[in-house]
């Protein structure tokens, strides 16, 4: 595997600590006893200690020996959020190995790919659904020798020589011989060692696995302690997939700086309602749940009586003109006053961010009239940006000093630079990953020889230093005109609509632009209930006329924020009901585009 | 054509709201098959559509004419006639006087009628002066269609028929179901659980999950979908494993 040879010098630590597993010892050891994850059992909240972290994680660490995991080994989790997740995780980054986590949304045969790519010998799973997984394409991967499940319900017959379940893997671990093997082999573990292996989502080929090593996390903690305010007790709410690198950073490796508790969410559907019960301090959600938050609300206000609708409008009027004013007036202050008090107080506390300091948004672009909106209402959101490939965050906004439209300034210590080429986006400093699993001519495409990481994006930076990202080079649209367009900024405006989930705009090589919208079924059921318009299944849902109309008036409204080239002529929405297993999403819910150009193409024809 | 057309139909129980906007088409001569599991939303659809509940939004036409939020009575007038869920026969009363009951909306005729619904049940014929009571299971249903047949209607709603018969019996009353669809041209709405013989018998079909329509189609294509079979018809994958507690998420394709 090939290291990025620039900004590897000097040494960064956190609180003394140059790996993430040193960190995590020392924390454990400091706060003993005191809560560190929440997790719901038969419905009721539970707490965990650092104590049961460090435990677990050493008797799997110790199991993980036992079953020769060496040094530089890749070891699979498959698996929802859960405390057990992160003992895996913290018990293989311990004794060297490298954990990655495999999406619960993938097939099997991602699956194997993934345990062939990675070359792990150990995978671990949640539950019987994901063990079927293995079960089914293990033929396709030898190479996995060990599985190792969480979750004996349904499996109480199942036995095989490859399987065992983690309370027996718990119990070879503490039978361990040696128990100090865990310390020592804890404490010979490099800064440039890997620290976790994340597979990108690959909207271009297969999943990659990009290397992050412990000195890019420390790095992360140092910037983003340097910029953000972390306190002991803040509470965190884990519900994106920990295979991603967002959550990963913000409810496993930032808890290890800071201290605070994570709440584990009961599945990805009762987010809201967990984010309610949890109400986190802080918050690192993406833009599709920031439109899910604003479209509830919307839906929550047309249903309201005409009192409840006016106070709302009233109230949001107030809160956008005091987010606006640099200097509000007195008069103002105390409609604020009176408009939070009656309103948008309750409003906080019913969608769970009464004690919201600052959440964040990331992993793909939101739109600016969302920030502002959730500006008004008291939620102070901030959008950042980064990759798997900067080890998480790059740039980020700050509450204090937020520039919406921009994704923020860099962390202290990372450079920005434009290619004077091509327009693109680079990145340098300690945030750049060390290269990706087994593919160093892929690694050789992303990181240049003097150590700046391709980013893919094309942006602008301000005289501020605050960055702003336009689009991805990939996406940009050269019609049959020979006009260059990058669709993200229209995409950002359809969505911004509460009927449409997401959009793809279309127009390469073609004479004009056209769009594949995906609507959103819950507040487009609602708008036909309202209005009778009929309808049976989803496919009959999206014919609707009236729903056409609805969706056409979005789409005229979003031309007349774009130049004449940027108009989209026609638009087709997608009639069957996507989930997160079709491969036309990403684990967060957005479209590929590559997928969605394929599986519909004849759609995108009719068009033409 | 369209006999009958049922447009955003919401009813509730109380605040209990049971239909969440219900849209489904019945064409002249078909059976239309509602599936869904317990709860889902179709007895309640049924007592809409015969009047003995009143929606709360939404539209019924029959053969172009509202009728929702008439007495029952109008509606059976009307000639839509319901079979419902466990049969309600009048134990007391013969089964000649039950299926003269059936008969009362309407006048004359009925010694002619008799004798079709005989025609299609000889068990009901030869224990005509015995208290319904004293039937079977099996022969109560058949009462109920019968009663349900003297009403002369265009539109039969059946509920459940197969509650609590036999598979032999179950597949008997279907087959008689089939046959009064094909020789006497009564168009059905049928509700059942069991959802095999219902797709077998059906032309076209809708499942309803919790007061929504989530996928219709013919039967033919709702018998292929992934979904139905796994939900619906117990297909079982064969694992090695031999056992499935796990279900797939449902995307009703």
């Amino acid at each position: 595997m090939e290291m990025s040879r620039a900004f590897t010098g000097d040494v960064i630590a956190f609180d003394g600590h140059t790996t993430i597993v040193a960190l995590w010892a020392d924390r454990c050891a400091r706060y003993g006893d005191r809560v560190c994850h929440r997790e719901k059992l038969l419905g009721i909240w539970q707490a965990y200690s650092w104590r049961d972290y460090y435990d677990s994680a050493k008797r799997i660490g110790l199991a993980l020996i036992a079953l020769g995991v060496k040094r530089g080994e890749p070891v699979l989790i498959l698996s929802e959020d859960r405390r057990e997740w992160l003992y895996c995780d913290l018990a293989a980054a311990a004794i060297g190995a490298i954990p990655g986590g495999v999406y619960t949304t993938d097939s099997a045969a991602q699956l194997a790919y993934l345990a062939n790519d990675s070359g792990a010998r150990v995978l671990f799973v949640e539950n019987d659904e994901q063990l079927d997984k293995w079960i089914a394409a293990r033929g396709e991967m030898p190479g996995v020798e060990h599985v190792v499940v969480f979750d004996r319900d349904g499996l109480a017959e199942y036995s095989h020589p490859r399987v065992m379940f983690l309370d027996e893997l718990m119990k070879i671990g503490a039978a361990a011989a040696d128990p100090d093997r865990f310390e020592q082999a804890l404490h010979e573990v490099q800064p440039e060692d890997p620290r976790m292996l994340i597979y990108t989502s690959g909207t271009t080929g297969p999943p990659k696995g990009a290397v992050l090593t412990h000195r890019n996390m420390i790095f992360q903690l140092t910037a983003g302690c340097e910029m953000l305010e972390f306190r002991e007790d803040d509470n965190l709410l884990c519900f994106l997939p920990l295979c991603h690198v967002l959550e990963r950073l913000v409810s496993v490796e930032a808890p290890l700086a800071n201290g605070c508790i994570v709440n584990f969410a009961e599945s990805p559907e009762t987010v809201f309602d967990n984010l309610r019960e949890v109400s986190p301090d802080s918050f690192a959600g993406v833009p599709r749940i920031w439109e899910k938050v604003y479209s509830r609300v919307m839906i929550m206000r047309s249903e309201a009586g005409p009192l409840g609708q006016r106070a709302f409008d009233w109230a949001l009027r107030i809160g956008m003109a005091r987010a606006r004013a640099d200097r509000p007036s007195a008069g103002l202050k105390i409609a604020h006053r009176i408009a939070d008090l009656l309103v948008l107080g309750n409003l906080r506390r019913m969608l769970g961010f009464a004690n919201a300091r600052r959440v964040t948004s990331g992993a793909a672009p939101i739109s600016p009239e969302l920030i502002d909106w959730f500006d008004a209402i008291g939620v102070p959101l901030v959008e950042g940006f980064g990759m798997t490939e900067t080890s998480g965050v790059a740039t980020v906004n700050t509450v204090e000093n937020n520039h919406v439209g921009t994704v923020g300034a860099p962390l202290p210590g990372v450079t920005l630079k434009l290619d004077e080429a091509t327009g693109e986006l680079l990145v340098g400093g300690p945030t750049v990953f060390a290269g990706y699993w087994n593919k160093p001519e892929k690694t050789a495409e992303t990181i240049t020889p003097d150590g700046w990481l391709r980013t893919g994006d094309i942006g602008r930076i301000g005289n501020d230093g605050h960055l702003t990202i336009t689009g991805r080079m990939k996406d940009i649209i050269i019609t049959a005109g020979g006009k260059n367009i990058t669709p993200a900024e229209i995409e950002s405006k359809l969505k911004f609509s509460p009927y449409i989930s997401d959009a793809v705009v279309i127009g390469d090589r073609r004479k004009y632009l056209t769009c594949l919208i995906m609507i959103d079924q819950e507040n487009v059921e609602q708008f036909a209930q309202n209005r009778a318009i009929p309808f049976s299944d989803f496919a009959s849902l999206t014919r609707a006329a009236e729903v056409q109309a609805l969706i056409g008036e979005v789409v005229a409204e979003t031309n007349r924020h774009f130049a004449n080239v940027e108009q989209i002529k026609d638009f087709r929405l997608i009639d069957i009901l996507l989930t997160a297993e079709d491969e036309e999403l990403t684990p967060t819910m957005k479209l590929k585009r590559n997928f969605v150009n394929q599986r519909h193409g004849a759609l995108i024809d009719e068009m033409y | 054509m369209t006999v009958l057309s049922v447009r955003n139909l919401e009813t509730f129980y109380g605040a209990i709201m049971a239909l969440r906007g219900v849209s489904i088409d019945v064409d002249e001569g078909e059976i239309v098959t509602i599936l869904g599991a317990n709860g889902a939303g179709k007895t309640t659809l049924m007592k809409t559509i015969a009047g003995l509940m009143d929606p709360e939004k939404g539209a019924i036409t029959y053969k172009g004419e509202t009728i929702a939020r008439l007495a029952p009575d109008r509606i059976v007038a009307k000639g839509i006639s319901l079979v419902p869920e466990g049969r309600e026969v009048f134990p007391y009363l013969t089964i000649e006087e039950n299926l003269k009951l059936g008969a009362f909306t309407r006048h004359g005729g009925q010694a002619q009628d008799l004798e079709l619904v005989y025609g299609y049940f000889p068990i009901l014929k030869e224990r005509r002066k015995q208290a319904a009571g004293f039937l079977s299971g099996g022969q109560q249903q058949m009462l109920a269609i019968g009663r349900g047949l003297m009403a002369r209607p265009t539109l039969m709603m059946l509920d459940e028929p197969s509650l609590g018969l036999s598979p032999l019996l179950t597949q008997e009353i279907f087959a008689i179901i089939a046959r009064l669809n094909a020789e006497q041209g009564v168009t059905m709405l049928l509700v059942e659980q069991n959802a095999r013989i219902a797709l077998d018998t059906a032309h076209t079909g809708y499942v309803l999950e919790m007061g929504r329509i989530v996928m219709s189609g013919p039967s033919e294509r709702l018998k292929a979908s992934d979904d139905i079979q796994e939900f619906y018809l117990g297909r079982t994958e064969a694992t090695e494993r031999g056992q499935k507690r796990w279900k797939r998420r449902k995307t009703w394709r």
